[in-house]
């Protein structure tokens, strides 16, 4: 969010001239040449962030110069970084810029750089870093950017054996299921019953004639 | 003198308290390197105990291997510009070596060399040759290619707090597989090329815009990587052989304040030569609930109960040592595929178990209980073991249920009715029997 001011003051006691930015706008438009935002990017203050919608273009330009008011120089170093602080994502993409410091940067989501890095609802941080091996570095953070989300970058298979691995329950067999006893009383009832059907035939017959049921009393 | 300065150094370990036991490493050091230079480094090595020995690349004797048997525990090559060695030093002897279970220390550099090809094979991706890491910041007195670069505090290799380290070398990007352990990355300003004007600036955006690999910048780039083999050696790829001399150990940082250079290949080397993060399985044990002795064989739905027994080894005390400090310990009970996958927690009170209790599943067949644990930086500890579950026998399922009632009352009826008949027939007499029975006799 603020410029590192530490290393300039160091910086200014090793050497003269420091590299500085100057004049950074940016637009945001659609491909029919609609501009969604433009702005001028102030130096100590991030702007709202940015927001790029799956077609969308993103221009940057900006001036390289030596110390605030110095002519225009090409530093050796200039690239936007594109860091994702969650995930840990980073991309770099150099700039190119003219002997005269003038530096111009387009992103257009429809066929974008293969250095934006892997994004997902998390917005990336744009900085940019300046470096000469003549003129004492610089680094600037420019603005946040949200871009549509990308597909996650393919995993090796044997990573997911390095992590925890989800657990997994075995579902058994429902017990098995018996009929209530008192069911099984009425049926086991229902088999002996014909002992009763036979004691009460044999008593009748008793009645009958008691000479018949001879066998019965002797036994008894 | 060197020889008076490696007798002195070989009677002080005498003297003092040995930490690694004694290990061999073998020392393959370019004859363009002053090993005084490495005074520190070295020095830090012997005074743990590691018996050094030295050799340049070019040297026969003594050799890494003999007849496929290693001579030594642990190899170190600071050799990173040498293009040609002694017979025995080859890209496949020294995966070999890794395989019977030596440990390596490589140094790599800008150069391209037989190393630089052998890393590729551990999924590290050199840059083009002879473009070293460059950094334009901080701002210092230093060349561009002398980086400070800050130690994440993230990696369980390195003790937290080391200040920043300097380095010059040859970053390299990463693959995909997990094996790979990052202990240092670059820092987000740095990149690998090989301009030394502002007027080289745009070569850069070139290089990038030709698609392919495109720049070799920042943090996802690391310049000291190591890799734990599935044999559980270790092998650590560092970008420069300068980080480990005593110039840069002394040298002070653009910040101020003394750099960690020291502290930090100490770290490496006691990681690389399995001082730390060393674990292994001593035994493993698995029995059925209030039983002590494990079953030939286990039956469905069966309570089991399984244990397993870890130490990690103490540099200090030379020892394997109990170690509960595992909290995500898994058991598997697999047929094929994982039936069963549960947390095997460490049992308070007794170091070094971690026990679970389980249901065995009802499907009978052969399984096994498989302990698969990785974790970048540590041992790996695998452990199968074979166990049969049968489905219960004939005796083993439940008896008299009450579903059955009718069929014991049936049976026991018709057995009874039989009898009862049986006994009034033959106790019966017949009615007006004939006479003639009675002459008969």
């Amino acid at each position: 969010m603020v410029w590192q001011f530490s290393w300039l003051l160091l910086a200014a006691t090793v050497q003269a001239a420091s590299l500085s930015l100057q004049s950074p706008r940016f637009t945001i438009s659609t491909p029919d040449a609609t501009q969604l935002r433009s702005d001028t990017l102030s130096l100590t203050k991030k702007p709202e962030p940015l927001t790029l919608g799956p077609t969308d273009t993103l221009k940057l330009t900006f001036q390289i110069t030596e110390s605030d008011e110095g002519k225009g120089v090409q530093p050796h170093q200039t690239f936007l970084r594109f860091y994702d602080k969650a995930s840990g994502e980073e991309g770099i993409q150099p700039v190119r810029v003219t002997p005269g410091g003038k530096a111009k940067f387009e992103l257009n989501m429809a066929r974008p750089p293969a250095s934006i890095p892997p994004t997902t609802h998390n917005p990336l941080e744009v900085s940019l870093i300046l470096g000469s091996f003549v003129h004492a570095p610089a680094q600037y953070d420019l603005f946040d950017l949200y871009l549509p989300a990308s597909h996650t970058p393919a995993e090796h298979p044997d990573e997911a054996s390095f992590h925890v691995l989800p657990a997994i329950k075995h579902t058994f067999r429902p017990e098995q299921k018996s009929p209530p006893q008192f069911v099984s009383a009425i049926f086991a009832a229902t088999v002996l019953s014909p002992w009763l059907v036979l004691i009460g035939l044999v008593r009748f017959l008793h009645q009958i004639d008691p000479q018949l049921t001879d066998f019965v009393i002797k036994v008894e | 003198m060197r020889l008076l300065n490696s007798a002195l150094v070989t009677l002080l370990t005498l003297t003092t308290f040995s930490l690694a036991s004694s290990s061999s490493v073998l020392v393959v050091l370019d004859p363009s390197l002053d090993r005084e230079n490495y005074s520190i480094f070295f020095g830090g090595l012997e005074k743990r105990g590691y018996n050094l020995t030295f050799r340049a690349p070019k040297d026969t004797t003594p050799a890494i291997t003999d007849y496929g048997v290693p001579n030594y525990e642990h190899v170190i090559l600071f050799a990173p510009d040498t293009k040609s060695y002694a017979k025995d030093i080859t890209p496949q002897s020294l995966v070999s070596l890794l395989s019977e279970n030596t440990n390596l220390l490589i140094a790599l550099s800008p150069k391209q060399t037989p190393l630089t090809s052998l890393a590729a094979e551990f999924s590290l991706i050199p840059p083009p040759p002879e473009t070293p890491l460059i950094s334009h910041h901080p701002a210092r007195s230093e060349p561009q290619t002398t980086i400070p670069v800050t130690v994440s505090s993230s990696s369980p290799i390195l003790t937290p707090g080391i200040p920043p380290v300097w380095f010059t070398g040859a970053p390299h990007a990463l693959g995909s597989t997990p094996m790979l352990v990052p202990i240092l990355r670059a820092p987000a300003e740095s990149f690998a090329a090989d301009s030394t004007s502002d007027a080289d600036s745009d070569a850069l955006v070139t290089a990038s815009e030709k698609g392919g690999e495109g720049l070799w910048a920042g943090s996802q780039m690391g310049l000291v990587t190591g890799f734990q083999t599935n044999v559980n050696s270790r092998v650590v790829f560092a970008g420069g052989v300068k980080m480990f001399s005593d110039e840069y150990a002394t040298k002070e940082l653009p910040s101020g304040g003394s750099p960690g250079n020291a502290l930090f290949v100490t770290d490496v080397a006691a990681w690389v030569f399995q001082e730390k993060l060393k674990l292994r399985i001593d035994a493993v044990d698995h029995h059925r609930v209030g039983e002590s002795e494990a079953p030939k064989m286990y039956t469905t739905n069966d309570e089991i109960v399984y244990t397993a027994h870890i130490s990690a080894y103490d540099t200090e005390t030379s020892t394997w040592k109990p170690y509960s400090g595992i909290d995500d310990l898994q058991l598997e009970f697999t047929m094929l595929d994982p039936h069963i996958r549960t947390s095997l927690p460490p049992v308070p009170g007794s170091p070094g178990a971690y026990q679970v209790q389980f249901c065995a599943p009802d499907r009978h067949g052969v399984f096994k209980f498989v302990l698969n644990w990785k974790r970048k930086g540590y041992s790996y500890l695998e452990s199968s073991t074979t166990v049969p579950v049968v489905p219960p026998r004939h005796d083993q399922y439940p008896r008299f249920l009450s579903a059955a009632w009718p069929y014991y009352a049936g049976a026991i009826s018709t057995s009874a009715g039989f009898f009862l008949f049986a006994a009034l027939w033959l106790a019966g007499d017949v009615k007006g029997e004939r006479k003639k029975g009675s002459k008969v006799e």
